[in-house]
């Protein structure tokens, strides 16, 4: 017979499994290989009988308090049935004692600092993931999304635009031409070192509507969308077709750098990973999150459109003053009628968000009359 | 002959069932949980519901003894993979759409539902033991598709309503309604006439579509208690349709009462703040903004009803656990006795609520905590000849926790 050094014996019912009548046993914990090992002592048996379970033959129970204990805790053995531990304090010491080491998500249950520092890491981990980790893998799977997805999906929603609040426009045949031809020559411009893509040929192509406020905005696939408003607006300001041009780079540079087909990858990351996390927490923290989120990536685009706007203009050795007091020009009519100020935008990269999603349109309109825009990678 | 001594009855023993869990305790379980589960990308959440599932477990103790529950890891996250795996090619498919994939993944989605329901309960009392005993549901695929039913009569009805409509319907009459801008059709003026005896169609098919409700989790839940077994003992269920019925007519009833009681609070706040005048001056000029007001009103209805309705969903909640735990019980060993008190059940889920939109969330696990414990207290359980003498052997482990995947996803809770 032999005994371990400091033989911690704690009492306990054992139930084989088989009846829900207890044994009344001892317990003795042993060092393993693999972590502590169990002994069962039955005691009520002539002959002292004992058997040995491995680390791994026995359901460790967690601890979910430093200070508190569930009143009886039990032991799950498998096959062989349960333990009841009356004495948890004396099972947790005893189990300290035999070289238990606690995992991390019990160290994080139970002490305090390791939950923060867990969360510290965690928080510069997601922030990190959100920040460059979803970007990067949008860029990685848009590569892989053929052309045709974008047209298919682009002709479903101009469609539906058309049905909804979109007129045709009113513009001269003349002037349309004028515009498009111009609109041709910017594009002609576009050399290899300003796709992000190398092997992305949209078909690229310019329409005009009415039947909403000044805008132009960027459908994947090519189709870039300008309305007679924008036009007029220009017009009004005594703005030079610089200024529309410029507009149309800023649009052109949401086609090549495929920013709706990124933002539906991305949005669907931020979904699946933000709503199943934080969907436990409250839908409206999940939402509100996801949101947020998803309007960074979306400033990230525009910020992306402008540096492009920028760089086709200058190729184009055309001014981008005047697209920055067409900017102005808007916002002091939007600021003028209030009441008027479009809350919802259903497109993807429409020119009017740019200035929501940027709220110092001044500072902005600036930069682009010195011809640079903040935030450009070079 | 009878020994023991505890009880002046026929040797009846009442334990009741206790809860000994405490809030903060599992405040701190469930925001490991979230915080694993954001930094996971949500693979962590097979671990997290076994840990909930844990400490409610090990909390709960019945006649001196804790439950256990003991679903293997590997399965359980197992299971969880091939569920996302599955939700995930359906959402590829409806959002690629990819109508005729979508829908066939709906329609195995309801052929399989009665195996799911299956499955989940399998798994559910096959991972609880008690004093080591394990806890089966034994039922057979045939039982369960026969209690399902009422799903299929439910689809029958729509079918055959669906028909019926059309034949009642009035003809058109060819001279289509004023066109609205640019040669569309305005889809307001569109819209079929709906005839008194259509209407009262549709009244009797929403009746018994109700009626099929009450009828698939009457079956269930009898099913369940009737196939239910822990060592060589069965179930007893003694509830009737009718008992179900009746609460849920009552549920009816709270339900409605509450909604007027919103309604009637709204208009009034309305009034007062003289805000509807204001808002109806208004709403001539607005233009886009009478799009993002009418969005808003909307959300506002929804979030009313689903406020309304938390009187009455709290109140079919409670009824229901009385029902049920006042009369199951264990073959002739056991019964069980519920003492839930409606009205502080009700009154204790509308704090919660309350509380839980105020912390933005943060109030769940002690919701869940307090709602739990108050159940678990309520119910005795009386045993005749002392809880030694069951006798059972340890049955097959459950192969997989696909069923507690899914029947996570049906919203079958694991815990409640």
């Amino acid at each position: 017979m032999q005994s371990p050094p400091s033989p911690a014996l704690i009492r306990a019912r054992w139930f084989n499994g088989q009846s829900s009548r207890g044994r009344d046993v001892l317990l003795t914990l042993e060092p393993g290989r693999q972590g502590p090992a169990l002994r069962v002592h039955v005691l009520d048996q002539a002959h002292a009988a004992s058997r040995r379970f491995e680390h791994t033959e026995v359901e460790w129970p967690p601890v979910w308090s430093q200070h508190r204990a569930p009143a009886v805790v039990t032991v799950a053995l498998f096959d062989a049935g349960s333990l009841e531990i009356d004495s948890p304090q004396a099972w947790q010491d005893a189990l300290a004692q035999a070289g238990e080491r606690p995992s991390l998500t019990q160290r994080m249950q139970t002490h305090w600092p390791a939950f923060l520092g867990v969360l510290l890491v965690a928080a510069i981990g997601v922030v990190a993931f959100y920040r460059y980790g979803t970007p990067w893998a949008a860029a990685q799977i848009t590569r892989q999304v053929p052309l045709s997805w974008e047209l298919s999906l682009t002709e479903r929603a101009l469609a539906q635009l058309d049905q909804g609040y979109l007129k045709p426009s009113k513009l001269s045949a003349e002037r349309q031409a004028e515009l498009r031809r111009q609109f041709d020559a910017l594009l002609g411009r576009l050399g290899p070192e300003l796709k992000r893509y190398p092997s992305y040929t949209p078909r690229f192509s310019l329409a005009f509507r009415s039947g909403m406020g000044a805008n132009a905005f960027a459908l994947p696939g090519g189709t870039v969308v300008m309305t007679d408003a924008l036009v007029e607006t220009a017009a009004k300001n005594g703005l030079s077709d610089d200024a529309l041009i410029g507009v149309l780079a800023h649009e052109i540079g949401h086609v090549v750098h495929r920013h709706t087909t990124r933002l539906v990858v991305e949005q669907g990351v931020l979904n699946m990973g933000l709503g199943l996390a934080l969907g436990d927490v409250s839908s409206l923290l999940s939402l509100g999150s996801t949101l947020l989120t998803g309007l960074a990536y979306r400033r990230q685009h525009e910020t992306e459109a402008d540096c492009f706007a920028v760089a086709l203009m200058q190729r184009a050795q055309r001014p981008t003053g005047p697209m920055a007091d067409l900017l102005l020009g808007i916002a002091a009519a939007r600021e003028g009628q209030r009441k008027d100020q479009p809350a919802k935008k259903a497109e993807r990269g429409s020119f009017s968000e740019w200035l929501s999603s940027h709220p110092d349109t001044r500072q902005r309109a600036e930069q682009l009359k010195a011809g640079q825009a903040s935030g450009c990678k070079t | 002959m009878n020994t023991n001594t505890r009880s002046a009855g026929a040797g009846i023993e009442a334990h009741k069932l206790a809860f000994s869990g405490r809030s903060f305790e599992f405040f701190r379980v469930w925001i490991v949980n979230v915080l694993l589960t954001i930094v996971t990308l949500g693979l962590y959440t097979p671990v997290a519901r076994r840990r909930t599932a844990r400490y409610f477990f090990d909390h709960t103790q019945v006649a001196g003894s804790p439950l256990e529950f003991t679903a293997q890891l590997r399965k359980m996250v197992l299971g969880f993979l091939i569920f996302a795996l599955l939700y995930l090619a359906f959402k590829i498919a409806s959002d690629t759409g990819q109508t005729t994939a979508a829908s066939i993944f709906i329609l195995a989605a309801a052929v399989m539902a009665p195996y799911i329901w299956g499955s989940a309960m399998r798994f559910r009392l096959g991972n609880t033991r008690w004093r080591g005993l394990q806890l089966q549901f034994s039922a057979s695929w045939k039982e369960v598709y026969l209690a399902s039913w009422p799903i299929f009569a439910m689809a029958a009805v729509w079918v055959l309503m669906t028909f019926a409509l059309k034949a009642l319907a009035p003809e058109q009459p060819t001279p289509r309604p004023p066109a609205g801008p640019r040669g569309l059709p305005n889809p307001a003026l569109s819209l079929p006439q709906v005839t008194l005896r259509m209407w009262a169609l549709i009244g009797l098919g929403v009746v018994l579509s109700v009626l099929c409700v009450i009828r698939l989790e009457f079956n269930y839940k009898s099913l369940l208690v009737l196939r239910a077994g822990i060592g060589n003992q069965r179930g007893r269920w003694k509830p009737v349709y009718s008992d179900f019925v009746k609460v849920w007519a009552a549920t009816i009833g709270v339900f409605l009462v509450s909604l007027l009681l919103a309604v009637g609070l709204l208009g009034l706040l309305a009034l007062m703040l003289g805000a509807s005048q204001a808002l109806l001056s208004n709403v001539r000029g607005m233009g886009p903004m009478l799009a993002v007001f009418i969005a808003l009103a909307f959300l506002a209805i929804v979030i009313g009803l689903i406020v309304a309705s938390a009187p009455a969903r709290a109140y079919r909640e409670a009824r229901m656990f009385q029902l049920i735990w006042n009369n199951v019980g264990l073959s002739q060993v056991a019964r069980f006795k519920c003492a839930l008190k409606t009205r502080s059940f009700v009154l204790l889920r509308l704090k919660n609520m309350l509380l839980t939109l105020l912390t933005l969330g943060l109030y769940r696990p002690f919701a869940k905590v307090s709602e739990y414990r108050m159940k678990v207290d309520s119910v005795t359980l009386h045993v005749k000849g002392g809880v030694d003498q069951l006798v059972g052997q340890l049955a097959r482990q459950q192969k997989e926790g696909l069923g507690d995947a899914l029947a996570d996803a049906a919203g079958l809770d694991l815990i409640g």
